[in-house]
């Protein structure tokens, strides 16, 4: 679909990368295929469904029957879960962290298949490059850090955040100040933000690349041997596919570390 | 003129971006190098290591991912 709106808009014999005009079609809702009501399902909603659906069916078939010897399959699912549990939670959280773990173990799940999409032939789109997505998986997490900050420490979670007391007294507002904007601003923005724009990037990346690379590649009979200029731009856009694997589990495992590691700093808030 | 202007806004925001990402790069490579190091002298501690050089990596990285968005606005 990316490769059509770009053709669209090339001129392959004057440019020598094809960019689009614009990049609104990453951050605008466009192209709804049908509606429920209000509901509006565009090709990002229906994704989304998909990979809910997908999360649930590997944990459901991964994990439906305790063999004594697990097939292939559950013997991945498991380590998988195994490693958001002790990996993650246990490590980060302590003892504690357990209580954790499904919610750990959830995201963590629906952010790689989000995530993978990106690579997947015939999807080629992350979902979590909508800003939408990460925001709201950062609204929970802050939701959830901060009313268990609250529920284990009372208001002395607030208190001694904008007024800690191990700060010598002339610097005490501007640290309060600081780790007031930090924990209950910036946390959460820098949390939805990092996994979008590492999307975005990478995203726009291979579009640009693969696209410019194919329609160079395509057009020979029009331009001749200047089609081969599609060839070092399709080459670098395989390098980066490539690439993009390693990113989009490694966006997925800090997006639940760093969730973790908030949970702990708030539930286990000692100044 | 009108068209200029805005092409010009583009460019700097550009430029600002780039500006941005300075430091964290800067930021990156002091994190991960120290953590090669103490991965280097210390084998048994390297999964440890690993996960705090992760956070390290996403704290610094927080600056350019502002200068990322200020991008997108301007």
């Amino acid at each position: 679909m990316d490769q059509l709106i770009l053709a669209s808009e090339c001129d392959v014999v004057n440019e020598v990368i094809c960019a689009p005009a614009d990049v609104k079609e990453l951050f605008e809702f466009t192209h709804i295929f049908f509606s429920i009501g209000p509901l509006e399902f565009t090709r990002t909603v229906i994704l989304f469904f998909l990979a809910a659906f997908i999360v649930v069916g590997l944990l459901f078939f991964g994990l439906r029957k305790r063999r004594m010897v697990p097939t292939k399959f559950g013997v991945a699912i498991e380590s998988l879960l195994e490693f958001v549990r002790d990996g993650v939670a246990k490590d980060i959280i302590g003892p504690d962290g357990i209580k954790y773990v499904p919610y750990l173990t959830s995201i963590f799940f629906f952010i790689l298949v989000g995530n993978l999409f990106e690579v997947t032939p015939g999807i080629n789109f992350p979902i979590t490059s909508r800003m939408a997505i990460p925001a709201f998986l950062a609204i929970v997490t802050y939701v959830i850090f901060v009313v268990m900050g609250f529920a284990k420490n009372g208001f002395r979670y607030f208190f001694d955040t904008v007024w800690p007391k191990h700060v010598p007294l002339g610097l005490r507002w501007l640290v309060g100040i600081i780790e007031l904007v930090s924990i209950f601003l910036l946390r959460p923005f820098t949390l939805a933000v990092r996994l979008f724009a590492n999307m975005v990037a990478g995203h726009l990346m291979l579009t640009l690349l693969l696209g410019s690379g194919i329609i160079f590649l395509t057009s020979w009979s029009e331009i001749g041997l200047k089609a081969l200029v599609g060839l070092p731009w399709y080459t670098l856009g395989i390098a980066i596919y490539l690439f993009e694997i390693v990113v989009a589990v490694l966006q997925a495992y800090i997006f639940t570390l760093l969730s973790a590691v908030y949970i702990q700093s708030s539930v286990q808030f000692e100044h | 003129m009108e068209g200029n202007i805005e092409v010009l806004k583009g460019a700097i925001a550009l430029v600002g971006y780039g500006l941005a990402a300075v430091g964290p790069g800067i930021g990156i490579g002091i994190v991960v190098g120290n953590a090669i190091t103490a991965m280097a002298r210390q084998p048994e501690m390297a999964g440890t290591i690993r996960t705090t050089m992760f956070l390290g990596i996403a704290f610094t990285e927080a600056l350019a991912l502002i200068g990322f968005v200020l991008f997108f606005i301007a």
